[in-house]
C-alpha cells in the first residue's frame, strides 16, 4: 500500500499533474474566498476543461479546487466576517473577532495552518481507512442520520452565547424557514399564501450570505458617523501586525487532541453523504468549546474556535473522497462532479474502483496531499494581497462585497428569486443582531431542517416502529449523546454565570 | 444642430452595419455558440449523456454547444427558464420523461407541448436492483416472498418520477404491494440499498461495478432484448411481464422555433448519434442510442405522455 502511494506521488508530481492540481487549487482558494460562489460552482467551471486532459489531471484539477475551495472560505470570514464558502461559517465566530482585535493575519494563518495539518491528517485516514471507514456510512440508515442531527441540533445549546432562551429562538427560527416552500417529500407547498415567490422556498445559501453579509456590514456602516468612526467599525487602519508561522504552528500543536478531534468529526460528517461542511464546521466548532479548558473565550477571537473550524472542514473533504472511493456513491455535490468524470472518461466506479484502477485511485490519494502543500504556496503568495483588504475604507468596501454576494446568489440558479431571498434575510439578520439574537443556532437550523424531516419521514416510511430510534444501537448512543451534549452545555452555562456572579462586585 | 446630425449619421451607419451582418446571419444559422439547458446537476446521469452528445452535435452545426445545468425542483427550474428562452435556435433543452410526470404531478405548469422537437437521442433502460442482504436471487424468489408479506418490502424512490413510476408499474403487473420509501436522486438510494435500509430500488446499467462486487443484485430489466453488456438480467418481458421502460433523453427547443432552424439542428443530430465514438460512450452509461427524427420523436412524445397520464392516473398521483 505505501509503495503504491509512493508511485502515486512520484506519478503525479510530474508536471502534466502538477499543473492542473495547482491551477484547480487557485481557482479553489479564489472561489472559495468570494462569498456566494460556492465549491460546486467553481468545480462545474473547472469541469469542461477536464474533458480534453487525460483522466487522472482532471481529477487531480478537481480535487485541488475541493481543497483549495474549503481553505479559501476563512479569508472572507476573518476579514469581513461574511462566510466566503458555507463550509467555513463557524470561523467567523472567532476568526472576524481576532482580526478585529488587531490580529488578521494571525487569524488567517492559524486558519489555513489548521487546513493543512487537519486536512493531511485525514489523509492519512483516507489513504489506510477508506475501507472500513467508509463502511460506516452504510450502516447509516435513515434512524441514525435523525438521531445524529438531534445530537447536532443538542449543541445549539453550547453556541447559544449569552442567553440560552435566545439560542433556542434562533435555532426555531432557523428550522421554520426550512418548512416553508415545497415539502421535500411529497412536494406539498407548506406557507406559501399561493405565492410563486415563497413556493420556491428558500435555499441555503442566500439566506446564509443574506443574513451574515447583510447584518454584518449593515452594523458595520452604522457606526460610521460615530465619533471614533472608521477605525472601530471596520478592520481599516488596522496595522498588519507581525506574526510568526512558528508561532502560529505552535499554538496549533499546543493542543494536538483538539486538533485530532476536530479533523476525525469533520471526517465522520464527510463520510456521511449529504450532511457538508457546513455542518462539519459548527459540530466541530461546538466540540472544541465543550472540551476547552476556556470555554468562555469563545467568539471573542480565541485561536481554538479558527483551528476547531478550519481542520474539520478539510477533514471533511478526505471523508466525502472515502465513499466515492470505496463505493462510486458521492457523498455530496463535488464529488458527484467527480463522478461524473470519471464516467466520461471511462473509469467504473464501485468497490472495485481501487483494486481495478490503483494508478487512478493512488492518484487521486496523492493529488489530495499534494493540494495542500500548493494551497499553502498560493496563500503565502496571496495573503499579503489579500490582508490588503483590511486598509480599504468601509465606504468602498462595502458596497463591493454587497455586489459580490448578489451576483453570487444569482449565479447559484441563474434567477432573481435567489436574489430577492438574499435581500429579504439580509433584512432578517440584521434584525436579528440588532435585537440580540445569536446568528449560529439559526444556521444549524437551516441546514438540518430539511434534513432532520426526510430522514424521520424516510424511518416512519420503512418502518412504523418509534422504538428502532432507541434499540438501533448506533442511532440509540448518538440520541444519549446528545441529551449529554445538552446537560453538559446547561452545566458549563450555569457555571460561567455563577463565574461572572462572583468576580462582578456590588456596587 | 451640426452635432446632432452627426450622432443621427453614426446611429444611421450603425444600424446598417448590423442589419449587413444580421441578415446573412439569419441564413447562416448559427453564427454564435449554442447553449443547452440540462435541467439537473453536473455529473449526474443525464449530464452525464448530454455533455458527450453536445461534443459530437458542435462538430456538426460548426459552433460550440455550451452545456448549461439548471438544476433545482426535480429538473422544473431549467424546464421554465428553457420555456421562456429566446426561440431563435440559441437556447437548446435536454430533456426526459420527467416532463411528463412532473406536470401530471402538478409540480410544474411546463409541458411537453410547450417545446418542438428536435430529435430522441438515448434510452436508458431501468433495472430493478435489489440490495444484497436481501435473500432473492431471482425474480421467482422476490415475487414469492413479496405474495406472502405484502406492503413489506421496501422500494426506494423520487417520489412522483420515473424512479416511483417504474416499480409502481412492477408492481401492477405482478399484482403486488410494495412500500415506497423517498429517496431523492440515484446517489442516496444507492448508499440506503447497498446498506440494506431499502430492499428494492430503480437503477441502471451504470450500477454494473457493484453488482459484480456483490453488494447489489440485479433483478430484471426493462429493455426489449437482454443488454449484451449484462447478458445475465432477464427483461421483465421474459418473466411475463409487458414491461418496457426506458428513460428517453431528447432535445427540444422553445416554441416558435423557425422551421430552417429545427431542420438544422435535426441534420446535426442525425449526425451526431452515428458518431462511434458517442456510441462507447453511451455504452459506459448503460445507454443505448435511439434516434429519432423530429416528426417520429413528436409522435413519440405524444404516446409516452399518453402513457404516463395513464400510469399517474392508476397510481393516484395525478394532480391535472
Amino acid at each position: 500500500m505505501l509503495d503504491l502511494l509512493w508511485s502515486g506521488l512520484v506519478n503525479v508530481a510530474q508536471w502534466k499533474y502538477l499543473l492542473p492540481l495547482f491551477a484547480g487549487t487557485f481557482i479553489g482558494v479564489i472561489g472559495g474566498s468570494l462569498p456566494g460562489v460556492t465549491i460546486t460552482m467553481t468545480v462545474i467551471v473547472v469541469l469542461p476543461f477536464t474533458y480534453g486532459l487525460d483522466p487522472l489531471a482532471g481529477l487531480a484539477a478537481m480535487t485541488g479546487v475541493y481543497v483549495g475551495g474549503s481553505t479559501g472560505g476563512l479569508i472572507a470570514c476573518c476579514l469581513l466576517g461574511i462566510p466566503g464558502s458555507p463550509a467555513s461559517i463557524a470561523t467567523t465566530f472567532d476568526g472576524f473577532p481576532m482580526a478585529r482585535n488587531g490580529e488578521p493575519g494571525r487569524a488567517i494563518w492559524l486558519g489555513v495552518w489548521a487546513s493543512v495539518w487537519g486536512g493531511l491528517l485525514g489523509a492519512l485516514f483516507l489513504v489506510f481507512l477508506t475501507g472500513p471507514l467508509a463502511a460506516i456510512a452504510l450502516e447509516f440508515g435513515p434512524w441514525e442520520y435523525f438521531s445524529l442531527f438531534v445530537l447536532a441540533m443538542a449543541m445549539v445549546a453550547g453556541l447559544a452565547e449569552a442567553s440560552l432562551l435566545k439560542g433556542l429562538i434562533s435555532t426555531a427560527i432557523g428550522l421554520l424557514i426550512t418548512v416553508i416552500g415545497h415539502d421535500p417529500i411529497g412536494s406539498v407547498p407548506r406557507f406559501t399564501f399561493g405565492s410563486g415567490f415563497i413556493g420556491g422556498g428558500f435555499p441555503f445559501l442566500p439566506v446564509l450570505i443574506g443574513i451574515f453579509a447583510f447584518a454584518q456590514i449593515m452594523t458595520d456602516l452604522e457606526k460610521l458617523n460615530l465619533p471614533g468612526g472608521q477605525a472601530t467599525p471596520s478592520l481599516a487602519g488596522i496595522k498588519l501586525e507581525r506574526f510568526s508561522h512558528l508561532k502560529v504552528n505552535l499554538e496549533i500543536f499546543r493542543q494536538p487532541f483538539q486538533l485530532a478531534w476536530a479533523t476525525i468529526v469533520g471526517l465522520i460528517i464527510g463520510i456521511l453523504p449529504a450532511i457538508g461542511g457546513s455542518a462539519s464546521s459548527v459540530m466541530a466548532y461546538d466540540q472544541a468549546k465543550k472540551f476547552s479548558k476556556t470555554p468562555e473565550r469563545f467568539g471573542k477571537g480565541h485561536p481554538e474556535g479558527i483551528i476547531a473550524s478550519e481542520a474539520s472542514n478539510n477533514a471533511n473533504v478526505s471523508g466525502s473522497l472515502m465513499t466515492i472511493m470505496a463505493f462510486g456513491i458521492p457523498g455530496d455535490a463535488v464529488t458527484a462532479v467527480m463522478l461524473g468524470a470519471m464516467t466520461i472518461h471511462g473509469i467504473q466506479s464501485g468497490p472495485l474502483f481501487i483494486s481495478q484502477n490503483p494508478d487512478i485511485a493512488y492518484g487521486i490519494y496523492a493529488a489530495y496531499i499534494l493540494a495542500h502543500p500548493c494551497m499553502l504556496l498560493i496563500c503565502l503568495a496571496l495573503m499579503p494581497l489579500m490582508l490588503r483588504v483590511t486598509s480599504v475604507r468601509m465606504a468602498v468596501l462595502a458596497p463591493v462585497v454587497l455586489v459580490l454576494c448578489i451576483v453570487g446568489a444569482y449565479a447559484l440558479n441563474n434567477t432573481m428569486q435567489s436574489v430577492y431571498v438574499l435581500l429579504l434575510f439580509g433584512v432578517v439578520g440584521y434584525g436579528l443582531v440588532k435585537l440580540g439574537f445569536p446568528l449560529a443556532p439559526l444556521i444549524l437550523g437551516l441546514i438540518l431542517g430539511d434534513q432532520i424531516e426526510i430522514n424521520l419521514v424516510r424511518a416512519i416510511m420503512t418502518d412504523a416502529n418509534p422504538w428502532l430510534f432507541l434499540t438501533r444501537p448506533i442511532s440509540g448512543g448518538l440520541l444519549l449523546a446528545a441529551a449529554g451534549s445538552v446537560a453538559l452545555a446547561v452545566w458549563q452555562h450555569l457555571r460561567h454565570q455563577n463565574r461572572v456572579a462572583e468576580e462582578t462586585p456590588d456596587f | 444642430m451640426a452635432r446632432m446630425s452627426v450622432k443621427m449619421a453614426g446611429a444611421a451607419a450603425l444600424i446598417s452595419v448590423l442589419g449587413a451582418l444580421s441578415a446573412p446571419a439569419m441564413a447562416q444559422y448559427p453564427d454564435r455558440p449554442v447553449k443547452m439547458i440540462v435541467p439537473w446537476a453536473a455529473g449526474g446521469d443525464t449530464d452525464n449523456i448530454f455533455r458527450p452528445f453536445a461534443v459530437e452535435l458542435q462538430k456538426h452545426i460548426g459552433q460550440p454547444v455550451v452545456i448549461a445545468n439548471v438544476g433545482g425542483a426535480s429538473g422544473t427550474t431549467g424546464a421554465r427558464e428553457a420555456k421562456a428562452a429566446a426561440a431563435d435556435g440559441y437556447t437548446l433543452y435536454a430533456v426526459h420523461d420527467y416532463i411528463h410526470l412532473t406536470f401530471y404531478a402538478g409540480i410544474s405548469d411546463v409541458k411537453y407541448s410547450d417545446f418542438e422537437p428536435i430529435c430522441l437521442v438515448a434510452a436508458t433502460p431501468s433495472v430493478l436492483t435489489a440490495s444484497s442482504k436481501t435473500p432473492w436471487k431471482n425474480w421467482a424468489e422476490l415475487a414469492e416472498d413479496a405474495k406472502k408479506r405484502p406492503g413489506e418490502i421496501t422500494v426506494g424512490a423520487t417520489l412522483g418520477s420515473t424512479s416511483h413510476i417504474f416499480p409502481a408499474m412492477i408492481e401492477k403487473a405482478a399484482n403486488l404491494k410494495f412500500k415506497f420509501v423517498s429517496y431523492d436522486g440515484l446517489a442516496p438510494r444507492m448508499n440506503a440499498l447497498l446498506g440494506g435500509h431499502i430492499n428494492l430500488t430503480d437503477s441502471n446499467l451504470t450500477q454494473k461495478g457493484k453488482v459484480e462486487a456483490g453488494l447489489l443484485r440485479y433483478i430484471a430489466i426493462a429493455s426489449e432484448k437482454r443488454d449484451p453488456e449484462s447478458p445475465d438480467v432477464p427483461t421483465l418481458k421474459e418473466l411475463g411481464m409487458n414491461i418496457v421502460y426506458e428513460v428517453a433523453r431528447g432535445v427540444m427547443v422553445p416554441k416558435g422555433t423557425p422551421a430552417p432552424v429545427r431542420a438544422k439542428l435535426e441534420e446535426g443530430c442525425a449526425k451526431a448519434v452515428k458518431e462511434p465514438s458517442f456510441a462507447q460512450a453511451m455504452k459506459l452509461q448503460g445507454t443505448r442510442v435511439a434516434y429519432l427524427n423530429a416528426t417520429d420523436y413528436a409522435k413519440f412524445l405524444a404516446k409516452i405522455d399518453g402513457e404516463n397520464k395513464v400510469v399517474m392516473t392508476d397510481l393516484g398521483l395525478i394532480k391535472k
